[in-house]
């Protein structure tokens, strides 16, 4: 197989494993490794937009030493290159003339931020470019050669690390043999970088006596947050992995606000000063007042912080303007001016139409060429036909300043094997140089992949080589290579990327996140963090609880659902009537309220809940948490063959599902255990393999409240309406079940169950952690321990919470009422019911703020004297 | 050279249907102290009374206010109060440079004169646009005639009609329907002009209205006014009012400029709200120093 990116041996295009002791790992080995690796994927939760798998290919590519360090070389220098240039079109703006970087290249750009003009990071390095990522391709002489820089939030270090930690697990065999460079040391670098670079930090990481920072340093170090676009981001994993790995907060723009100046992050006991933010937002994005008012994503006043010098963006608001791809013109003449060097890392030949003699040239050459405007996609000249290359003529030379022209870089044969194949490489200041990752992260493209394109893709994203990394290949009637890629098509596969190394090897492992949970005490957690906890405690328990009623009715169902008289029938048809909420949307079968994710009750609901909620924590979570979510998402997700009951009556939801028949329950069971096992072990984790800090606090006190209300409705539904006693036994012994309470009430009853025993045990046995009185107490404590912004308020909420538990004592145990139902048991059911709904109700209001809407404020547009706006 | 002194108040009223817990702000309010136009003396007030205001310059040298209120409040009022001094020489037409249009764009010496070939967020010289105005940029012609010429043609073309177009209405739109306000004759001129690689910036102010010969001046009933500069190669930024159809003289006041309107606003906002919708009141009066304070 060929292989664009490794070193190649004897000018063969395939990787040179011959370091190793043996030869090249034997077929079934990679075979091996190939499926293992998608296990790993899988329960590590790695995913890229949205719901896919982010796909990888264990074989790596391997980079020898001495490459490695020419390309690392030429890596510094770039950066180093970048950071001058982008210092100077902030500042002096000396070198934007004609005869070095033509003033309109930088004008025209939309990454040239003229809100941040003359915005310097308050740090000791005059550096201004943090991170610096560059994709690169070998050219068709196997050179490395400059694609694209991306330097305004370049995604994929994380990535990098995650697609490292697998291999170095699947392929452990030549891992260990090999001397390859770690990944370790760029990491820590932007620790350092993030802790140096914060206002009234030198160099040395020392308190300055002239900061800037209004209240002075403040003696725990500075703060950084990692601020995102969401959950919903394409790589949110990547940006939720980078969090984890360098111990910062993840936030949202909502989770931050600007007061006095400078940037503060909600906490649950109020704000909490940010000194640096590491941006994975488009600058345009991150102030709505000061930049796109349309934005939702970002924190009005930014802008204004970042120009009183109170915090320090990473990389900073304007670094984009970099990414213009007619930059790359220029650089070989900015590196002769700036460092008085010749450029080592270059890019392929690029024309850049806003001069006349290049746009001539391109005009000329037009079918060689690849035409990148500085936004949208970029074409390919030989790709055109007669028409439609016209109009982009006419298109350039309307406004040439936006268009530059590269000739296509990378391999020239692409018959066979990978059409493409780019190496994203990351940089960071460190020192007074950049440290550059030993490694990055791989991308390959598949010839039978639809052509790719998206040159200068918006930056988080990771769809699409840069265009002039491949030769495009000429077809009639094709306008544009737009990407228009299905899910699996035109996804690359990623790779690690192995540089092998003289020195030693420190004998450390690549270790992934490290949960350093809350070196400043209460710190750190947003109230948006605990909210999804506190839902994630709660979608976790629903799902268990769900699940384990559906264990008790499938376990009873083959006996009993042909004969609905016998005491059995009757007992099923209680449980039933537990399984389906009287509010419910009408769920069809049994195997709905497992596998139907759209149905409330359903226990896919619950799980698919529980994982989103897990997606938007998951920096505080551990690693180990999304293996048994993947797994119950693997139960869950089997195939449903099962045929909708005709004639039901949807007035009688539980008739309905009794007539299912016998077919009905068929492999449920197992599915159920599975998805059992896996939440037991999520309770495990959050039991065992988390810090009891104010996060772990809600999270559990979802927990409880859940598991409160479920012992509260399950009675209700079962236990309200007295049967004949031989129904009441076998609806008590599985409702023990259900709470897994049987053997604690063998072992205390020597009677067969009754409802009086099955209320003391469930409601009352505060050493029984599935009570009602347990719940209740751990609710209480759980509460007490978490901090509050507002004094006054959690009080009250632990005045309800005890009352709950008060009002536990005042649950009537068996009295029969007249018609058969347990009315003094049901008042005191729906009582309790309620108070649960009004301390969940006051939770929210107390711990979890919901700031009010943002708007924009109507504009003054015109001349009206009085005009009624709408608003946004 | 004639020296005139304005008294000149700008107040902005946004009415809440529910609290405003969060208010952030920044305006273009402030005169610019200019060759031609000085600032006495200038205030911006903001009521409830900010948690935070400061002063900053903007890119292009124009006096911003940011502010932020935290105080929950259904009514903010932003009050902009100058005393200007206005200097302004107003070039005779023959005494202008000759230079041709299409020799105006190579002739631009520095950055801040470049940019102003470029389209801007609200300005696209698009096909309408040149099918517009491609008629009057003749080869070879001077031009202050073309600018002149523009002018007039945008002045007879367009019917000013207050509220007929939005912050959001493109030039192509503008022509479509034939009616516009103050800012969009002023971008449709920009685009022009930029469309033939003329340098023209937009610039955000105000003009004294004149009261009916019979009738006392309304107070309070001034408004903010935009026009456009255009580079004339060996005199500088023209000032030109295509709303009025003449050159800017000693009863405008000058606030800022910028690529459009999108970079100078008078004020814009985000707020924090549960409630949709707002009422928006401006009050602008501009009048001779020594006349009776309106506000």
């Amino acid at each position: 197989m060929t292989d664009l990116l490794s070193s190649p041996v004897l000018g063969e295009l395939r990787p040179d494993w011959s370091w190793l002791d043996g030869s090249a790992p034997d077929p079934q080995v990679l075979a091996d490794a190939r499926q293992s690796t998608q296990t790993l994927l899988a329960d590590h939760g790695v995913t890229y937009a949205g719901d896919d798998r982010w796909r990888l290919d264990p074989a790596p590519v391997i980079v020898q030493a001495d490459e490695w360090r020419a390309l690392e070389r030429g890596l510094v220098q770039r950066s180093q290159l970048l950071d001058a240039v982008l210092g100077d079109l902030y500042g002096a703006r000396r070198l934007l003339a004609d005869t070095l970087l033509p003033p309109l290249v930088v004008l025209s750009h939309p990454g040239f931020v003229r809100a941040v003009d003359q915005v310097r990071l308050p740090w000791a390095q005059p550096r201004q470019l943090v991170l610096a990522a560059t994709d690169v391709v070998r050219d068709s002489a196997g050179v490395w050669c400059a694609v694209s820089d991306r330097t305004q939030a370049a995604s994929g270090a994380g990535y990098a690390m995650e697609d490292r930690r697998v291999v170095a697990q699947v392929l452990a065999g030549p891992y260990r043999q090999a001397p390859i460079a770690r990944l370790g040391p760029f990491f820590h670098a932007l620790r350092v970088a993030l802790h140096d670079v914060a206002p009234g930090c030198d160099g040395s990481g020392g308190p300055r006596a002239d900061g800037p920072c209004a209240d002075g340093p403040r003696a725990d170090g500075p703060r950084a947050v990692l601020l995102t676009d969401g959950p919903d981001s394409a790589t949110a994993f990547d940006q939720a992995y980078l969090a984890a790995m360098l111990g910062l907060p993840l936030v949202q723009g909502s989770d931050l606000v600007v007061r006095s100046g400078r940037l503060w992050m909600r906490g649950l006991e109020g704000p909490e000063p940010v000194d640096v933010v590491l941006r994975r937002v488009d600058a345009h994005w991150c102030d709505p007042l000061d930049l796109v008012r349309e934005s939702r994503i970002g924190v009005p006043g930014l802008v204004r912080a970042v120009r009183a010098g109170t915090v320090s963006v990473v990389n900073p608001l304007g670094a984009s303007v970099l990414e213009s791809p007619a930059l790359a013109a220029y650089l070989p003449r900015l590196a002769r001016e700036v460092l008085g060097t010749d450029l080592e890392l270059g890019s392929a030949p690029t024309w850049w139409c806003g001069d006349p003699v290049h746009l001539s040239h391109v005009l000329a050459r037009l079918d060689d060429l690849v035409l990148v405007p500085s936004s949208g996609p970029c074409v390919a000249g030989a790709a055109l036909d007669t028409a439609s290359r016209d109009r982009l003529v006419d298109q350039v030379r309307a406004e040439p300043w936006a268009w530059t022209a590269q000739e296509p870089a990378g391999p020239a044969d692409t018959n066979q094997g990978p059409a493409a194949a780019v190496l994203r490489t990351f940089a960071v200041a460190h020192d007074e140089s950049y440290q550059v990752m030993a490694g990055g992260l791989a991308r390959v493209w598949s010839a039978s992949d639809a052509p790719p394109t998206d040159t200068h893709e918006p930056a988080p994203s990771l769809v699409g080589p840069p265009l002039s990394a491949v030769h495009p290949v000429p077809s009639s009637g094709a306008l544009r290579l737009r990407a228009t890629h299905a899910p699996s098509q035109g996804r690359p596969v990623a790779k690690d990327v192995w540089v092998l190394t003289a020195d030693r090897l420190a004998p450390d492992d690549e270790s992934g996140p490290v949960h350093e949970t809350n070196e400043r005490g209460p710190a750190g957690l947003s109230p948006r963090t605990a909210e999804n906890l506190y839902w994630m405690g709660r979608y976790a328990e629903r799902a268990e609880a769900q699940t384990r009623l559906l264990r008790a009715v499938v376990d009873r169902w083959d006996d009993y659902h042909t004969a609905p008289r016998s005491p059995g029938g009757q007992a099923l048809h209680v449980l039933l009537r537990a399984v389906v909420h009287h509010d419910d949307a009408n769920p069809a079968t049994l195997r709905d309220l497992v596998h139907d994710a759209t149905a409330p009750r359903s226990v896919a609901f619950a799980t698919d809940a529980l994982a989103r909620a897990a997606q938007g924590v998951r920096d505080q979570l551990s690693t180990d948490t999304f293996g048994p979510l993947a797994r119950i998402d693997r139960a869950l997700a089997e195939p449903d063959q099962d045929v909708a009951p005709d004639g039901a009556d949807p007035s009688d939801r539980v008739a309905a599902l009794v007539r299912e028949g016998t077919g009905a329950t068929s492999g449920l069971r197992p599915v159920l255990d599975t998805v059992l096992e896996s939440l037991l072990a999520v309770a495990g984790i959050a039991a065992e393999g988390l810090v009891r800090d104010a996060g772990w606090r809600f999270l559990d006190a979802g927990r409880r409240i859940e598991r409160a209300q479920h012992i509260v409705d399950t009675l209700a539904s079962t236990t309200v309406r007295a049967g004949p006693p031989e129904v009441d036994r076998l609806v008590s012994e599985a409702v023990l079940e259900v709470h897994e309470s049987t053997i604690t009430h063998r072992r205390r009853y020597p009677t067969t169950a009754t409802v009086p025993a099955l209320l003391d045990l469930l409601v009352h046995d505060d050493t029984n952690p599935r009570s009602l009185a347990f719940s209740t107490a751990r609710l209480r404590e759980d509460l007490q321990a978490v901090p509050s912004r507002r004094t006054d308020r959690p009080d009250h909420l632990l005045r309800d919470v005890a009352g709950l538990e008060t009002e536990l004592d005042a649950v009537v145990a068996d009295s029969v009422s007249v018609g058969g139902r347990r009315e003094r048991l049901a008042e005191s059911l729906g009582s309790m019911s309620w108070r649960l709904e009004a301390a969940h109700d006051e939770i929210e209001r107390l711990h979890f703020q919901h700031t009010a809407p943002q708007r924009t404020q109507t504009d003054l547009w015109g001349r009206p004297n009085v005009i009624f706006g709408g608003g946004e | 050279m004639s020296t005139w002194t304005w008294d000149l108040v700008h107040r902005t009223t946004y009415t809440y249907p529910q609290d405003v817990t969060d208010s952030y702000g920044r305006t273009v309010l402030t005169p610019r102290d200019l060759p031609g136009q000085r600032r006495l003396a200038h205030t911006v007030d903001v009521s409830p009374t900010p948690a935070d205001l400061v002063e900053e310059v903007d890119y292009f040298g124009n006096v911003t206010t940011y502010f932020v209120v935290t105080a929950p409040h259904r009514r903010l009022v932003v009050t902009a109060r100058s005393q200007v001094e206005v200097t302004r020489t107003v070039p005779a037409l023959a005494d202008l440079p000759t230079t041709a249009w299409d020799d105006a764009a190579a002739g631009a010496p520095d950055l801040t004169v470049r940019e102003m070939l470029l389209p801007s967020a609200q300005v696209a010289p698009d096909a309408a646009v040149r099918a517009f105005a491609d008629g009057l940029f003749t080869p070879g012609r001077p031009l202050r005639e073309v600018v002149t010429d523009l002018s007039h043609t945008i002045a007879t073309t367009l019917t000013y009609q207050t509220g007929s177009t939005t912050v959001h209405t493109t030039q192509a739109e503008l022509l479509a329907q034939g009616t516009g306000v103050c800012q969009d004759y002023a971008h449709l001129a920009i685009a022009a002009l930029r469309a033939h690689g003329v340098p023209a910036r937009y610039v955000s102010g105000y003009l004294e209205t004149r009261p009916h010969p019979d009738r006392d001046k309304l107070r309070g009933a001034d408004a903010s006014h935009a026009w456009f500069s255009v580079w004339l190669p060996g005199y500088g930024w023209w000032d030109v009012d295509p709303t009025n159809d003449q050159t800017v003289d000693c009863r405008y006041v000058v606030l800022g400029w910028g690529r459009d309107y999108d970079d100078v606003p008078p004020l814009r906002g985000v707020v924090f709200t549960e409630g949709t919708g707002s009422t928006l009141e401006v009050a602008v009066d501009l009048v001779p120093t020594g006349t009776d304070p309106y506000l």
